[in-house]
């Protein structure tokens, strides 16, 4: 629409390419990275330590991602990363829902104060609170448990509002109906509310699984053995091979990011709106 | 417990009935959240504020020695304490702008009329859900003075580049570098979707007025978009001033204490030296100043919501 502008204004031509060659140049800028992690891994240790940048490798070798399955446990920390994120998230998914659920469609004394609590605790960053926190996990004997990190961060509060934003916009008529229908408080939450609030609902799954798959900080401070890292934790504390090796040091990368970059091309629409949900709801 | 009287009663009054089992439900769903909330959110807050009123012993909580603000008093005259402010200060001053900036400008030029949005939206938006760990290792390689490509290709236009990671000037411009390319997708996707929900018909109207680009752009983008702005600067505010991950990984702090930022220096009083009192003091300076930028943010720069 505003190349509309451009053309009343009458110079669209040398716009338009700058356009082009302004967005396309940082798209390949922003994909060298990738370039790099993933030649490097296929880099013999000759040429992954040459001065000369070789963005095609000019001999192939799958020698860094077999160092990288023998030399650190890197099935188990995808399987405990997945655990956690996967947990954290269905625990989030469900609270969340039901408080909002209550805050906006049930009427009870004191419910104000609790949601101006809850929405005022969104200041609250995690590293605040990282030492009283450490102190509670251990004295519960938490650490190095996955719970250890998916309880702290199934009390954040994110989707408590985001839910309780889409929660307000179900006609309150639909729940009456179903009360003169005879359902109960479960039945309506269950069978009508969830349902109604799929997309929201992906949303927030997605978000709150990726965001936590991610954390690093807190997982680091809490998983101390090195068979209850996550991946982020993992890569970083424990070197696959002896030696410092790019190539051993690449292959463990792309094998950590991977897994949520097939989820995130897969899904990207969903991940993009729950981005953007933010946005519009904060 | 309620007597066949009392139940007679209820069932004459039957407004109160539905009152109470409205209150029961209402409660029962708060119920699991809240109890989440309280154990693991609100209740460190609390503690935290405790703690930071001791000489807390890491080991035996018991022998915690009370000290009043020592420990506040401690931080203020700490120089390492300060040196951490000066390193958030900057690696805030190097992200921020920068990353609004850039999001908004690839926001616009993608917003325009040209072709493969959807590849460009991937590749702007993709760094995004990669781990802290990847980000870093990644870019600690490019970096490396001896094999790294930065400096291959640097060597070709100069004789002496920056080492990088290991220089007291260019650590932290570097490790920013990096957190550029890793989160501006963020804030990418959420001015594009801002840019999107501009009504078309204004600019119809400022172009009937004949407004020039850079006009529509100040007196109808701007505006417009304003909520949106604020909403991403507050975010990347709050995520710079809480930078742990990219130094951690790959400075160490280093070199010198130079890019040893707030949470990392927290993070070693508390885990490296044990001083839970003291990390807890710093833990809760953090808070304060977050939550006095994002409302100094929202009242003076925000206006609207």
């Amino acid at each position: 629409m505003s190349s509309r502008i451009s053309n009343r204004i009458g110079r669209p031509e040398p716009k338009t390419v700058g356009l082009y060659v302004a967005l396309y140049g940082a798209a390949l800028l922003f994909l060298t990275p990738y370039l790099y992690m993933l030649s490097t891994s296929l880099k013999t240790e000759e040429f992954a330590f040459s001065q000369q940048p070789y963005w095609i490798p000019p001999e192939v070798t799958f020698e860094w991602y077999q160092a990288v399955m023998q030399g650190v446990p890197i099935l188990q920390w995808l399987i405990n990363t997945l655990i956690i994120a996967g947990a954290t998230t269905i625990i989030v998914v469900i609270i969340d829902s039901m408080i909002a659920f209550s805050l906006t469609k049930l009427d009870w004394p004191g419910k104000r104060i609790v949601f101006t609590v809850i929405i005022a605790s969104f200041m609250v960053p995690i590293y605040a609170n990282m030492v009283p926190l450490y102190t509670i996990i251990s004295d519960f004997g938490l650490l190095n448990s996955p719970l250890a990190v998916i309880l702290p961060f199934s009390a954040i509060p994110i989707g408590v509002f985001l839910f309780t934003q889409f929660f307000k916009d179900l006609p309150d008529s639909v729940i009456e109906a179903a009360k003169l229908d005879g359902f109960s408080t479960f039945q309506i939450y269950l069978r009508i509310v969830l349902p109604l609030m799929k997309p929201a609902i992906a949303a927030l799954s997605l978000y709150t699984f990726v965001y936590t798959w991610n954390q690093f900080l807190w997982p680091l401070i809490v998983l101390q053995g090195e068979m209850s890292f996550t991946l982020p934790v993992g890569i970083v504390t424990t070197q696959p091979t002896q030696v410092f090796q790019p190539g051993a040091e690449m292959a463990v990368t792309l094998i950590a990011a991977a897994p949520l970059f097939i989820v995130f091309l897969i899904l990207q629409e969903h991940l993009v709106n729950a981005v953007q949900m933010q946005g519009t709801t904060g | 417990m309620a007597t066949k009287d009392t139940g007679s009663i209820l069932s004459r009054l039957p407004r109160v009935e539905a009152v109470d089992s409205e209150t029961r439900d209402g409660v029962l769903f708060a119920l699991p959240y809240l109890l989440v909330f309280s154990v693991f959110l609100l209740y460190p807050l609390l503690k935290g504020l405790y703690m930071s009123l001791f000489d807390w012993n890491a080991f035996n909580p018991a022998q915690s020695e009370f000290i009043l603000a020592e420990n506040y008093v401690r931080m203020l005259g700490d120089p390492a304490f300060w040196a951490a402010v000066r390193a958030t200060a900057l690696f805030v001053v190097l992200t921020v702008p920068t990353l609004v900036g850039l999001g908004l400008a690839l926001a616009l030029g993608v917003n325009q009329d040209i072709k493969g949005k959807r590849f460009l939206r991937t590749v702007f938006f993709s760094p995004y859900v990669l781990t802290v760990s990847v980000v870093s290792l990644i870019w600690a390689e490019m970096y490396a003075p001896q094999y790294g490509p930065i400096n291959y290709y640097l060597e070709l236009i100069m004789s002496n580049p920056p080492a990088w990671l290991n220089s007291f000037t260019f650590a932290m411009p570097a490790v920013a570098l990096a957190t550029i390319w890793w989160t501006v997708g963020f804030n990418f996707v959420i001015l594009l979707a801002a840019r999107q929900g501009v009504s078309e018909r204004l600019y119809e109207a400022a172009r009937i007025d004949g407004a020039s680009t850079w006009r529509a752009f100040k007196d109808i983008t701007l505006p417009q978009m304003r909520p949106a702005i604020v909403f991403v600067t507050t975010v990347q505010l709050i995520a710079s001033f809480q930078v742990f991950g990219q130094v951690f990984i790959m400075t160490n702090g280093g070199p010198g204490n130079s890019t040893q930022t707030l949470v990392m220096y927290l993070f070693r009083v508390a885990f490296r030296q044990q001083e839970f009192g003291y990390a807890a003091a710093i833990g809760y300076f953090l808070f304060v100043v977050l939550v006095g930028v994002s409302l100094i943010n929202y009242k003076f720069v925000g206006g609207s919501d």
